[in-house]
């Protein structure tokens, strides 16, 4: 249990402010912020250190599913039940841009490493890349190879990685222009790369996460004992990719180990469902979200 | 009160008060504008006439100005005219200026009005109402003794035009005509002269008519002027003289120099005294109608005393023609013309006589004599009929060979000669003397059987070949299904769902296809289904057509289609080789193995006509079957796929990466069928087309073909052949994957150009056999191991190659034209020793790679990519047509295609050396690249 004790698995503050299920908790850049939000419809700025809400940010018409925020802090994105994605300044709490064109509910977005373009995941089953330099509101462009609904959006510095509940992990790769389809047979709910890039972590729909090699398309390990079957819930590796974190529906968070896949350590972080787990960049330093409302910070 | 205050004396200043001060003031400024200029810019005021404030600051001029200075009433701006046109259309008014105006501005206005002053009123219309008016003011003003209006007729208009006072000036009175004035003073001589000669000026532009007497009149001046006063009696003459020259309207020609109008007049007579024939003179003589106009531009100004006398000098030049630019007479025109024709008459130019003798006679050739019994349709000799007629008697019924493997055999290649021909026979005859297989070729073993069999297929084809002649129909209709009907209405044929069982049901017999020939109607169905499912030229609806319209006669027996597709564009030897592949492929799809392979190998090119789709259409159809199979055992998990996917530009640009497609062929939209991506052929690719097949005819120029392919390749791939020359040069890491990806395209270039080479004899080979058989069957015996289509396409072309050295002797021809092609392809020596090598463990490979199914994706990538090599050289050597795709396909998307193999091979290669961890040296496995540009280098050396 020596490893269970460099795990942040002490509640260390509880952020409130959420009116209803909390669906995302995003750490910033380096660490020191969080972002929330949910199904009030709310995007919050949080201090997790502190505990502090700072600021909320209100335009969205519908649930807010997922919001990333760019490497200089300067603007973060959000998209959600009202099928745009919203690009936000952080600072004046202004939208900058809205980017309509999703057929259906955006489900995740992520910027790239230089904040120029916003990829949004949606419902249409398709990808979309988002012009943020440009005053341009039409995609750059759409991958729509997926065959269900993608989930799940990771960038690279090259590459486009999207889960979707066709059981396909793709990654589209702009250096080679090919499209490389991982079949994992089962709806992938939430995909998450590893800090050395070569792995992803996928979380699919049998309640299981796998593990897959990125250049052979190998599994190299599946994790179990959580329950994820109906919720979007997310799983993400520590910042040492040391551990992999689920969320499980039942409250429970578990920390497996990445390599003998053994659960390391579990425990109740909510009463309801774990919607999103977020890993500080750099601590052991964690937030959890939950359907009940609450988004809680753990430490050592 | 005033006498008052003088008694008094006032000492100090007395206390006014400010009211009457101001008022005073006031009225001060009011009355005396003098003192207003005293006052500052910003005080003073603007009234007009009636003391009214003219201007208000922008502010105050709601409060100050009331409406005084806007419309003149409290509704503003309220249109007058309004009405609803609803209900009243027709009453629209129009609102005139005077609406807006104010009393006095519409007196300012008064007498403004557009009119023509009394001084210019010519025509005295104004005048004549004014005067009226005037009349009619002055008669209600003083009453007349006649009462009533004063009748129109007896006010007449006062005043002159200036026209009139300028005649009258220059001593024209009234009632007499302006030519009259001329004639009678003589002190005017001059100006008369300047007026006569404007006014004939403009007379000798007049219609001819008129010009003939005018001009005449003018010129005898002297005598006829008596006339002329006759003529023009009545004093307001109307000068009807249309303009007909060319000039700007006003502009005089003569207008310095009235001399030459004098001069042109003259000659104007003169040649009307001719008969509109102008005088001869150099224009017509030297230098053509046209020149005479551009050469007198110099040295005017010397000429401007010409004379009579003067004239010889310049050799008759016409100046006063060509003195000013001018068109001349409207009737010129077709003077000129005529005259150029009569000069034109006995073939000699102006200047120039008629040689007596001439070296040149034409050589004239009479008409090819034709036969007798020459028909004017042409008949191929095909072998049809010459075979058929020596075998007219039967020869006795036999009994087949125990050996069941032999009776099929026999039979098989009975209907192939009966099709064939006889040559066929011939040839297979010689190739296989030694295959013990073959004896019943040679009075051996079932010979008799053979002959038989023979004998009887060759009945049947004369039955059939007599009924369809009679009948005027192609095979095709013979049997008309939808698919062929489709196809013959152009439409395009429904991509069926290609499920291996249709291919399962032909895939039977392994040993199928000699044996069913001949059984027309149980068994075709079957294997004809299996054909219509499987399309592996389905990208070529034309190919594809001739394909199952291969099958079908295959199975059936019927008819050649080549008779019937004659008609078409292809040449023998195009129409020989593509055979030999249609033999192939349907060997392949009979072979339920086989089909997949032959499928791969035939649809790549699709796959990029329908714009990265997916990475193989048919593979990925197939993996995903087998996936729903292996879905069940999930065993297989997780499963990769590549397929081609191209990132937009912008999206590359943001994130800082070169685009790998870049300078490609823009993506085309995604093709939702095969109808899509056939539209979306280049046109360039169908111009090589047309190119290549115009090339066909002078076939035995052989050697001309790669360059034919070079240049097309230049036309369509412009940035790559840049690329090509330029990259290596380029050391960035994004670039060095292309660079090399360009290396081992040069290569398998170089290398496709020296199996053209081979095919190119091959070709010319099959192109004279072609002539005679009409078309080339695969000479193997029929494949009884998997082997490879293209391995046996490859094998049948070059065992004719073989013979044709054994029988016509022809390697000395072949080796020449390897030397020839070796210096046009570079570096192709090397090239085809590579190839050699590269060939064999191919072939080694071949038989249980196809079986197995199963070979390494790296092997059987380059293998595809060399595939695709071909195909694409198979373009350039028109001769060769054949291939599972049709040229068309073959555009740049194809070529794009090869490249994204390549470099997926590439990396494929560098994959499976790699662990996890070397991830990141996925794209640029050092040594490949460097070994690659080593040896680009040294080719450009």
């Amino acid at each position: 249990m020596s490893a269970a004790a460099e795990l942040p698995t002490k509640e260390a503050h509880i952020l409130k402010g959420h009116e209803g299920a909390v669906l995302a908790a995003r750490f910033n850049g380096d660490g020191n912020y969080a972002l929330t939000c949910g199904k009030d419809r709310t995007i919050r700025l949080w201090n997790p250190h502190r505990g502090i809400l700072i600021k909320t940010y209100k335009s969205h018409g519908r649930e807010v599913r997922d919001v990333h925020v760019t490497s200089d802090n300067a603007k973060f994105c959000s998209c959600g039940g009202d099928r745009q994605v919203y690009y936000w300044d952080v600072s004046t709490g202004r939208v900058i841009r809205k980017f309509r064109g999703h057929d259906g509910e955006v489900n995740a977005v992520k910027f790239n490493d230089s904040s120029s373009v916003v990829v949004s995941a949606g419902f249409d089953r398709s990808l979309r890349v988002w012009d943020c330099r440009s005053h341009s509101v039409e995609p750059v462009q759409i991958i729509d190879t997926f065959l269900d609904t993608v989930m799940s959006v990771v960038l690279t510095k090259t590459e486009i990685i999207g889960g979707s509940v066709d059981g396909t992990v793709r990654t589209f790769d702009m250096r080679i222009g090919r499209e490389i389809s991982d079949n994992l047979g089962q709806p992938v709910n939430c995909i998450s790369i590893s800090n050395d890039g070569n792995c992803v972590l996928a979380g699919c729909l049998d309640s299981t996460l796998r593990l897959l090699d990125r250049t052979t398309g190998e599994l190299l390990q599946v994790y179990k004992g959580h329950i994820s079957k109906s919720f979007k819930t997310d799983c993400c590796l520590t910042n040492s990719d040391a551990h992999v974190i689920g969320g499980s529906e039942d409250g429970l968070v578990f920390f497996w180990d990445l390599v003998d896949a053994k659960v390391v350590s579990k425990f109740r972080a909510h009463d309801l469902v774990v919607t999103s787990v977020s890993y500080h960049p750099k601590e052991d330093c964690m937030l959890t979200s939950s359907v009940d409302g609450t988004v809680r910070v753990w430490k050592k | 009160m005033g006498s008052d205050e003088e008694d008094f004396v006032f000492h100090g200043t007395p206390i006014e008060r400010e009211e009457e001060i101001a008022s005073r003031k006031k009225k001060a400024v009011a009355g005396a504008s003098g003192n207003l200029r005293t006052l500052p810019a910003w005080k003073q005021e603007v009234t007009d006439e009636e003391g009214r404030r003219r201007f208000h600051g922008a502010f105050t001029g709601g409060y100050s100005a009331g409406y005084y200075n806007t419309v003149g009433s409290k509704e503003g701006w309220a249109p007058q005219s309004f009405t609803s046109s609803r209900k009243n259309r027709a009453g629209a008014r129009k609102q005139s200026i005077s609406d807006f105006l104010d009393e006095d501005e519409k007196a300012d206005m008064e007498g403004k009005s557009l009119s023509a002053s009394s001084q210019f009123d010519t025509f005295g219309f104004t005048a004549a109402e004014h005067s009226r008016k005037q009349a009619e003011k002055e008669q209600h003003e003083r009453p007349s003794a006649i009462p009533g209006p004063v009748p129109d007729e007896l006010v007449a208009p006062v005043s002159e035009s200036i026209g009139v006072k300028l005649l009258l000036k220059m001593g024209w009175r009234r009632g007499h005509s302006i030519k009259d004035v001329r004639a009678s003073s003589d002190a005017r001589r001059e100006a008369r002269k300047a007026f006569l000669a404007f006014s004939t000026d403009e007379n000798t532009k007049e219609t001819p008519d008129s010009l003939v007497s005018e001009t005449e009149a003018e010129t005898s001046l002297g005598p006829q002027f008596s006339e002329d006063i006759k003529i023009s009696e009545s004093t307001p003459v109307y000068v009807l003289n249309p303009k007909q020259d060319l000039h700007g309207l006003g502009y005089d020609p003569f207008k310095h120099a009235p001399e030459f109008r004098e001069k042109k007049r003259s000659r104007l007579s003169a040649n009307k005294e001719v008969g509109f024939r102008k005088p001869l003179s150099m224009k017509e003589s030297l230098f053509g109608p046209k020149s005479g106009k551009i050469a007198p531009g110099f040295g005017i100004g010397a000429l401007e005393e010409l004379d009579v006398e003067d004239e010889d000098v310049y050799a008759g030049y016409d100046f006063d023609q060509t003195y000013v630019i001018e068109d001349e007479q409207p009737a010129r025109p077709s003077n000129d013309n005529r005259l150029r024709l009569t000069s034109k008459k006995d073939d000699v130019l102006p200047g120039f006589g008629a040689a007596k003798n001439s070296d040149y006679s034409m050589e004239r050739f009479n008409p090819p004599k034709i036969p007798k019994d020459f028909v004017a349709r042409h008949k191929f000799s095909g072998p049809l009929e010459a075979e058929t007629k020596p075998t007219v008697s039967a020869p006795p019924e036999v009994l087949p060979p125990a050996d069941n493997n032999l009776k099929l055999l026999i039979e098989g290649f009975a209907t192939f000669v009966s099709r064939c021909g006889k040559l066929y026979e011939d040839l297979s005859r010689e190739k296989n003397q030694s295959n013990q297989l073959f004896d019943f070729l040679r009075e051996g073993n079932g010979h008799d059987y053979y002959a038989r069999k023979l004998w009887e297929e060759q009945q049947k084809r004369k039955d059939q070949s007599k009924l369809t002649l009679d009948v005027k129909l192609s095979p095709t209709v013979q049997k008309m299904t939808a698919e062929t009907r489709g196809s013959l209405l152009g439409e395009k044929p429904l991509q069926r769902s290609l499920k291996e069982t249709d291919t399962s049901a032909s895939s039977g017999g392994s040993f199928q296809f000699p044996t069913n020939l001949s059984d027309t109607f149980t068994k075709s169905a079957s294997s004809q289904e299996a054909a219509d499912a499987v399309k592996p030229f389905k990208d070529d609806p034309a190919k594809q057509e001739r394909f199952e319209q291969f099958l079908k006669e295959k199975y059936k027996g019927g008819l050649r289609t080549t008779d019937s597709n004659r008609v078409n564009s292809m040449s023998e030897s195009a129409r020989a080789q593509e055979r030999l592949d249609f033999e192939a492929a349907a060997e392949a799809i009979e072979k339920g193995k086989a089909y997949k392979e032959v499928r791969r190998a035939t649809e790549q090119p699709i796959d990029f006509l329908a714009g990265g789709l997916q990475f193989t259409s048919g593979g990925t159809e197939q993996i995903n079957d087998t996936g729903v199979v292996d879905m069940k055992s999930s065993k297989t998990y997780p499963k990769r796929e590549e397929f081609q996917w191209r990132p937009s530009p912008l999206l590359c640009k943001r994130f800082d990466l070169p685009d790998p497609f870049m300078g490609k062929l823009p993506p085309a939209p995604r093709a939702r069928n095969k109808m899509d991506s056939l539209i979306f052929l280049p046109d360039t690719v169908k111009a090589t087309r047309q190119v290549s097949e115009s090339q066909e005819p002078k076939k035995e120029t052989s050697i001309e073909e790669p360059e034919v392919e070079v240049e097309v390749e230049n036309v369509e791939r412009p940035v790559d052949l840049y690329k090509a020359i330029f990259s290596d040069d380029s050391e960035d890491d994004e670039d060095q994957p292309i660079n090399g990806k360009i290396q081992e395209g040069q290569e398998k270039k170089n290398e496709a150009a020296a199996t053209t080479l081979n095919r190119l004899i091959a070709g010319d080979f099959l192109e004279s056999l072609g002539k005679e058989l009409g078309f080339e069957v695969p000479s193997d015996v029929p494949y009884q191991e998997g082997i490879k289509p293209m391995e046996e396409e490859r094998k049948s072309r070059s065992k004719p190659e073989d013979s044709s050295d054994k029988r016509l002797d022809r390697s000395g021809l072949k080796e020449k034209v390897e030397e020839k092609t070796s210096s046009l392809t570079l570096g192709s020596e090397e090239e085809k020793s590579r190839k050699k090598r590269e060939k064999s463990p191919r072939k080694r490979s071949g038989g249980n790679d196809l079986s197995s199914g199963e070979s390494s994706g790296d092997e059987r990538r380059r293998k595809r990519s060399n595939k695709k090599d071909r195909h694409r050289y198979k373009d350039s050597e028109s001769d060769s047509s054949s291939d599972y795709h049709n040229r068309d396909k073959e555009g740049s998307r194809s070529r794009r295609k090869r490249r994204e193999e390549k470099r997926s091979s590439h990396k494929k290669h560098s994959k499976h050396h790699r662990t996890k961890k070397s991830s990141s040296s996925r794209y640029s496995s050092d040594e490949e690249q460097k070994e690659s540009r080593r040896e680009k280098k040294r080719r450009r050396d």
